[in-house]
C-alpha cells in the first residue's frame, strides 16, 4: 500500500533526527530496547519511503503495541510514576513512526518529539543536559519547517537554517518571560516515585531509591543571632522515623507514645515528658525561613524550643506546625546544642519501640550483629567497630545499584555503596539486631553561607539521614554513619553538592576530582561548580530570586504591573527581530526588469555594440540598428517591450513578456556583417 | 430561519469585503490586506504549551518552564515570519484564456514583489479547483495558472481567489482574498449535432447536408486552370495536367465561393437560442480544423466567411456574447 501522503524528504529526515536524538536523550533511564527498536522503526520507515518495504500489517503493529506495552510493565512493574510513563510515551512514539499515512500523523510525532525531548530536564537539570536539550529542539523546528516549506527537494540543511533562526529571535522573548513570568506552585500533587526530588519525605525507603534527585532550590534560610555554628554542628532535624517493616522506616506517629500528649504547644502546659529533656548553657537562637514543603514538619537544631503559637515540639524532640507548610514560613527558635534527651532510663514501652525490627527480614545482619554484641558488649565499642567497617569497605555514592527484599544484607554484606540513607538505616537496623535502641532520624546537614550576610542557606541537596542511638545515662547520641565513610559530605558544605557529584563520576577515570593534585584542572573544576552553581542559583532555583528581583523592579507585585513589564520588556525583546525582518525587507536591489535590460545590452556588448553612457534605449536600438540592419525588427520589439514595461505601469505581465523575447533574442556577430 | 440570517450575513459580509478588497488589476499585499489566524495545528502547538506549563508547575521544574517559553516565543516570532511571507508580495491578474461553456477558462496569475525575500509555500486557490503551490525565490516573477470551471457563456468574472501559506511553521496561516477585474471570454457549450457535418469531414464534392444553406446554388462551371499558390485545397489541383508534367495548376470553377458554408442560425428552427448557439459552436470548431471557409449568420450580425485561427477566435466570440451585453458585464 503507498502511503496516502508522502512527507516531505526533508522532512522525513529531520523527523528521523529528531526520534535518534530523543531517544539518546532518554537512554539513561529506558530500558535498552526501546532504544532498539526506535532504531528499527526509524530503519523501516526509510525504506518504506523508499518503497523497499512494505507498511506492516495492522496484526503486527497491534502486537508490536502490545509486546512493548508488556515489556514495559516487566521492566518497571507499574505504570504510574514518571520514568514508565514517560517510556510509555516514547514508545508509543516510536510506533507512531510506522505509520505516517496523513500530514497529521507526522505533525503528532513533531509535537511529540518537542514533548519528549523538555521532559528530559525532569531528569537531568545540569547546564550541560539543559544546552542538549536547546540543541536537540532544532531539528524538531527542522521538520516543521521543512514540513511547511513547499518547495520541492530542497535540501535539508535550508530547514535546518531557518529553524536556527527563528530559535535564535526568540531567545530574547525567552529570557523576558522566563524573568517575569510568575511562577504558582505546584497545583496538585504529583507522583515521585524512584528519585526523592524534594530532599526529604516523610518516609525512607532506601532499597527502592537508585539515585538521589538533587535539587538545587532552597530548602530554608536561617538567621543566626551571633556567629553561625561550625558546619559539623549543623544538623536540621525533620523526623524521626522509629518504625521499620523490612524496607520502609517511617514515623511512630502519636500512637507509639503513651506519656502524653505527642505535641507540647508554647501556650500550653508542659507535658510530664518535658522533664527528660536536659537543657544545658545559653541557647542559640535563630530563625528559620522555610520554603512551602505541603508538610507539617519543621527543621531545627538539636534540641529546640520554639516561641511561635502555632509551632509545638513532639516527643521525639522536634518542631511540628500546626498546619502544612503551603507557603514560606518564618519562625524563631531556641536551641540547646548541650543537652541530653531521655539520658536515664527508657522504659520498657519506649525499648521495645526503639528495638522492633520485623522477623524474617535481613537474617544475615541479625546474626552477625549478635556475634558482634557478644564480643563486644560495650554499645559505643560496638558502635566504633561498625563505623570502621564503613570506613574501611564502603562507597559512598548517588548511584547505587537497586537492593531486593534484604535491603540491610545485601547492603552490609554485597553491594556496600550507597548514599546517607542506606547508611542510617543499615546502621541502625545492625544497632537494633544487635540491643542497643536506635533510630533513624532525616532532615537537612550543613548549609551556605552567604559570603557576605550573616545567613545560612540550606539547599534541598543537603538533606540528610543519620541515626541516634541511645546510651544508658547519656542519653540519644547522634551518630552519622556517612561521615565514617566519606568525612568530607559533612564537613564541608557547598562542596558537598560537588563532592557528591565527584563520587558520582568516580567510576569514570577522567573524572576532574581524581586530578585534584593537578592544579590547573583543579583550579577548572572550581570554575565549573561555581559555573554550576551559578546555575542551580539562577536557573533551576530562579523562583526564589524572582520575588525579590521584581519587588525591586516594580515596587510592588500584582497582576497588572506583571502584565505591564511583560509587555515592555517582550517589545523591548522583540523590536531587533521586527528590525531585522523588515529592514531585510526594504533592501531592494535592482529589480526584475533592470536585470533583464542589464543581460540584453550585455549580449549586444558580447558582439561589440556597447551601449554608451546615459544612452537611452530607443536612442541606442536606433543607433545599433543601423550597424546591425538584421536585428533592427527584434531590436526595435524589444525596445517596444521595454518601454512599455518600464513606464506605462510596472508590470508583471509586460516584463514577462520582455524575458519571453529576450529569451530568444541571441544576437551574433554573424548579424553584424551587412554594414552600411 | 438560520438560513435566512445565513444569508444576510454572508451579504454582509460580501460588502464588507468588496470594500476592503476591492476588484483591482494588481496588488501589492499588506497588513491591511492580511489576515492572520492560528491553524489547528497552531491550536494544537498551544495544548501543548500548556501541557509543558501544567508540568513545569507542578514539578516546579524551571527549565521546563525555559523550555516552554521557548517554543511559546518560537509561535510570537512565527507571526511576524509567516505575514511577512506574504507580505509585500504583488499578485497581478495576467490573462485569461477563454473557455467553453461547462469546462474551464484558464486564469493567469502574476505574482513578483519588490525585494528579494523568499517566499516559501503560497497557496492560491479557488473553490473546487485543485490549489496551486507556489514559491518565490528573489526579484522572479510566477506566473501560475487556474483552470476555473466556467457554466455559462459570455464574460466570466473570477470570483475570489484565496491567497494563503503557513510558512514556515504550520502554527498560522495568513491569508488574502482577491478579485481581480480579469474576465475570461466564455464561448458556448459545444454540443455536437446528430449530423456532423460532412462537408467538413472532407469531401467537398458531394452536396452539403441540409442544415448548411451553402451558397454554391448549383452552378458548378469549370473555368479554366490557373497556376497552383501555396494554401489552395488540394482537392483541386488538376492532377491530369500535373501527370502530363504541365506544373501543379488548380482547377476554377466560375462561382469561386461554391465552397463556402454559411453558418445560418436561421438553419435550425425549433430549437431554443442556447441550443442552436452550441450547434453552431460546434459546427465552428469543427470547420476549424479543415480549410474550408465558413461564415455565420445570427439575427443582426454577419460574418463573411474565412479560414484561420483568428476568424475561429472572432466566430466563436460572436457566439459567444450573442444576446449578451456589448461590455463586458459582471458574471456571466
Amino acid at each position: 500500500m503507498r502511503p496516502l501522503w508522502q512527507i516531505p524528504r526533508d522532512c522525513l529526515f529531520w523527523l528521523l533526527v529528531s526520534v535518534i536524538i530523543s531517544i539518546g536523550l532518554h537512554l539513561g533511564h529506558l530500558p535498552p530496547w526501546v532504544a532498539l527498536s526506535g532504531i528499527i522503526a526509524a530503519g523501516w520507515q526509510i525504506q518504506l519511503y523508499r518503497e523497499r518495504w512494505r507498511q506492516p500489517g495492522r496484526l503486527l503493529k497491534w502486537s508490536l503495541a502490545g509486546a512493548c506495552a508488556s515489556g514495559l510493565f516487566l521492566h518497571y512493574g507499574r505504570f504510574t510514576g514518571l520514568e514508565p510513563m514517560v517510556a510509555l510515551l516514547l514508545t508509543g512514539y516510536v510506533l507512531k513512526l510506522l505509520e505516517i499515512h496523513h500530514r497529521r500523523d507526522a505533525l503528532v510525532l513533531i509535537y511529540l518529539s518537542y514533548l519528549i525531548i523538555i521532559l528530559q530536564s525532569l531528569f537531568s537539570t545540569t547546564m550541560v543536559s539543559s544546552l542538549l536539550v536547546l540543541a536537540a529542539l532544532l531539528p524538531v523546528t527542522a521538520a516543521l519547517v521543512a514540513m511547511h516549506c513547499g518547495a520541492e527537494n530542497s535540501r535539508p540543511a535550508t530547514a535546518l537554517r531557518t529553524a536556527l533562526t527563528i530559535t535564535v529571535q526568540a531567545i530574547p522573548l525567552m529570557l523576558v518571560m522566563f524573568i517575569v513570568m510568575p511562577r504558582i506552585g505546584s497545583l496538585w500533587a504529583v507522583p515521585q516515585q524512584n528519585s526523592a526530588t524534594t530532599g526529604v519525605s516523610d518516609s525512607m525507603s532506601p532499597g527502592d531509591m537508585t539515585q538521589l534527585g538533587r535539587s538545587g532550590k532552597i530548602a530554608f534560610r536561617v538567621e543566626f543571632d551571633g556567629p553561625i555554628p561550625e558546619q559539623s554542628q549543623l544538623y536540621w532535624r525533620g523526623l524521626v522515623f522509629s518504625g521499620f517493616d523490612g524496607r520502609r522506616w517511617d514515623q511512630q506517629g502519636p500512637w507509639g507514645y503513651n506519656d502524653g500528649q505527642f505535641l507540647q504547644w508554647s501556650n500550653q502546659p508542659q507535658e510530664t515528658w518535658d522533664q527528660v529533656i536536659t537543657r544545658r548553657g545559653a541557647p542559640l537562637s535563630y530563625r528559620v525561613t522555610l520554603e512551602a514543603t505541603n508538610s507539617p514538619w519543621l527543621f531545627a537544631l538539636s534540641t529546640p524550643l520554639s516561641q511561635s503559637s502555632t509551632v509545638a515540639l513532639s516527643r521525639d524532640f522536634r518542631l511540628v506546625n500546626r498546619e502544612p507548610v503551603i507557603s514560606k514560613l518564618q519562625y524563631p527558635v531556641k536551641s540547646w546544642l548541650d543537652n541530653q534527651l531521655e539520658p536515664a532510663s527508657l522504659p520498657g514501652w519506649r525499648k521495645r519501640l526503639e528495638l522492633a525490627i520485623p522477623a524474617g527480614f535481613n537474617p544475615k545482619t541479625v546474626e552477625i550483629a549478635q556475634q558482634w554484641r557478644e564480643q563486644t558488649p560495650e554499645p559505643l565499642v560496638l558502635m566504633n567497630r561498625l563505623l570502621a567497617l564503613y570506613n574501611q569497605q564502603f562507597i559512598y555514592t548517588l548511584r547505587p545499584p537497586a537492593l531486593g527484599k534484604h535491603t540491610v544484607d545485601e547492603f552490609l554484606w554485597g553491594t556496600k555503596k550507597g548514599f546517607c540513607e542506606f547508611y542510617a538505616s543499615s546502621f541502625v537496623f545492625f544497632m537494633r539486631a544487635a540491643g542497643v535502641p536506635a533510630r533513624v532520624v532525616v532532615g537537612y546537614q550543613g548549609g551556605e553561607r552567604h559570603p557576605t550576610e550573616n545567613y545560612l542557606l540550606v539547599h534541598q541537596y543537603d538533606a540528610h539521614a543519620w541515626a541516634e542511638v541511645w546510651i544508658e545515662g547519656r542519653g540519644w547520641l547522634r551518630v552519622d554513619p556517612t561521615a565514617a565513610v566519606a568525612p568530607e559530605r559533612i564537613e564541608m558544605s557547598f562542596a558537598d553538592l560537588f563532592g557528591e557529584q565527584d563520587d558520582f563520576l568516580s567510576a569514570s577515570p577522567l573524572s576532574l576530582e581524581r586530578m585534584r593534585h593537578i592544579r590547573w584542572l583543579n583550579s577548572l573544576r572550581l570554575k565549573l561548580d561555581s559555573l554550576d552553581y551559578a546555575w542551580s542559583k539562577w536557573v533551576l532555583g530562579y523562583e526564589n530570586m524572582q520575588s525579590d528581583f521584581l519587588l525591586g523592579l516594580l515596587g510592588e507585585i500584582n497582576p497588572q504591573r506583571i502584565a505591564l513589564l511583560l509587555l515592555l520588556a517582550g517589545a523591548i525583546a522583540l523590536f531587533p527581530v521586527f528590525i531585522m525582518l523588515y529592514l531585510g525587507r526594504e533592501k531592494n536591489t535592482r529589480d526584475e526588469l533592470d536585470r533583464l535590460f542589464l543581460q540584453y545590452c550585455s549580449r549586444l556588448e558580447k558582439i561589440g555594440l556597447p551601449r554608451q553612457p546615459g544612452e537611452g534605449a530607443r536612442d541606442f536600438a536606433q543607433r545599433i540598428s543601423l550597424l546591425a540592419p538584421g536585428l533592427a525588427a527584434a531590436l526595435d520589439r524589444l525596445t517596444q517591450l521595454y518601454e512599455s514595461a518600464r513606464y506605462a505601469e510596472q508590470s508583471g505581465a509586460e516584463i514577462l513578456l520582455f524575458k519571453k523575447a529576450l529569451k530568444v533574442f541571441k544576437p551574433s556577430r554573424k548579424d553584424l556583417l551587412i554594414r552600411v | 430561519m438560520i438560513k435566512r440570517w445565513r444569508q444576510a450575513l454572508n451579504k454582509r459580509y460580501q460588502r464588507w469585503i468588496t470594500r476592503r478588497l476591492p476588484a483591482v488589476k494588481k496588488i501589492r499585499l499588506d497588513n491591511r490586506k492580511l489576515f492572520i489566524f492560528p491553524t489547528r495545528g497552531g491550536f494544537v502547538f498551544f495544548a501543548l504549551l500548556v501541557l509543558l506549563w501544567l508540568i513545569a508547575t507542578n514539578f516546579e521544574n524551571n527549565l521546563i518552564f525555559a523550555f516552554t517559553f521557548l517554543l511559546s516565543s518560537l509561535f510570537i516570532i512565527a507571526v511576524f515570519h509567516t505575514f511577512l511571507n506574504l507580505s509585500g508580495l504583488q499578485i497581478e491578474g495576467g490573462r485569461a484564456t477563454p473557455g467553453f461553456a461547462g469546462q474551464t477558462a484558464e486564469f493567469e496569475y502574476l505574482l513578483s514583489q519588490s525585494g528579494k525575500r523568499q517566499r516559501y509555500s503560497i497557496e492560491i486557490s479557488y473553490p473546487e479547483v485543485e490549489p496551486t503551490v507556489v514559491s518565490l525565490m528573489g526579484s522572479e516573477i510566477k506566473a501560475i495558472y487556474l483552470s476555473i470551471p466556467v457554466k455559462r457563456r459570455g464574460w466570466f468574472k473570477a470570483q475570489r481567489i484565496t491567497v494563503k501559506s503557513v510558512y514556515p511553521l504550520g502554527l498560522l496561516k495568513v491569508w488574502t482574498y482577491l478579485q481581480f477585474d480579469t474576465e475570461a471570454l466564455v464561448y458556448p457549450q459545444a454540443i455536437d449535432a446528430n449530423l456532423p457535418p460532412q462537408a467538413a469531414s472532407g469531401r467537398g464534392d458531394k452536396p452539403p447536408p441540409q442544415n448548411y444553406r451553402a451558397n454554391n446554388s448549383g452552378s458548378e462551371d469549370f473555368v479554366g486552370l490557373e497556376k497552383y499558390r501555396l494554401g489552395e485545397s488540394l482537392r483541386h489541383i488538376a492532377w491530369k495536367q500535373f501527370a502530363r508534367e504541365q506544373g501543379l495548376q488548380t482547377k476554377h470553377y466560375a462561382d469561386a465561393v461554391d465552397d463556402e458554408l454559411w453558418l445560418d442560425w436561421e438553419a435550425l428552427p425549433g430549437m431554443d437560442t442556447e441550443a442552436r448557439l452550441s450547434r453552431l459552436c460546434a459546427w465552428v470548431l469543427d470547420l476549424s480544423e479543415t480549410t474550408r471557409p465558413y461564415g455565420l449568420r445570427l439575427p443582426g450580425l454577419e460574418l463573411a466567411p474565412g479560414t484561420g485561427r483568428a476568424h475561429r477566435d472572432s466566430v466563436l466570440r460572436a457566439l459567444a456574447l450573442f444576446e449578451q451585453p456589448a461590455a463586458a458585464g459582471g458574471q456571466a
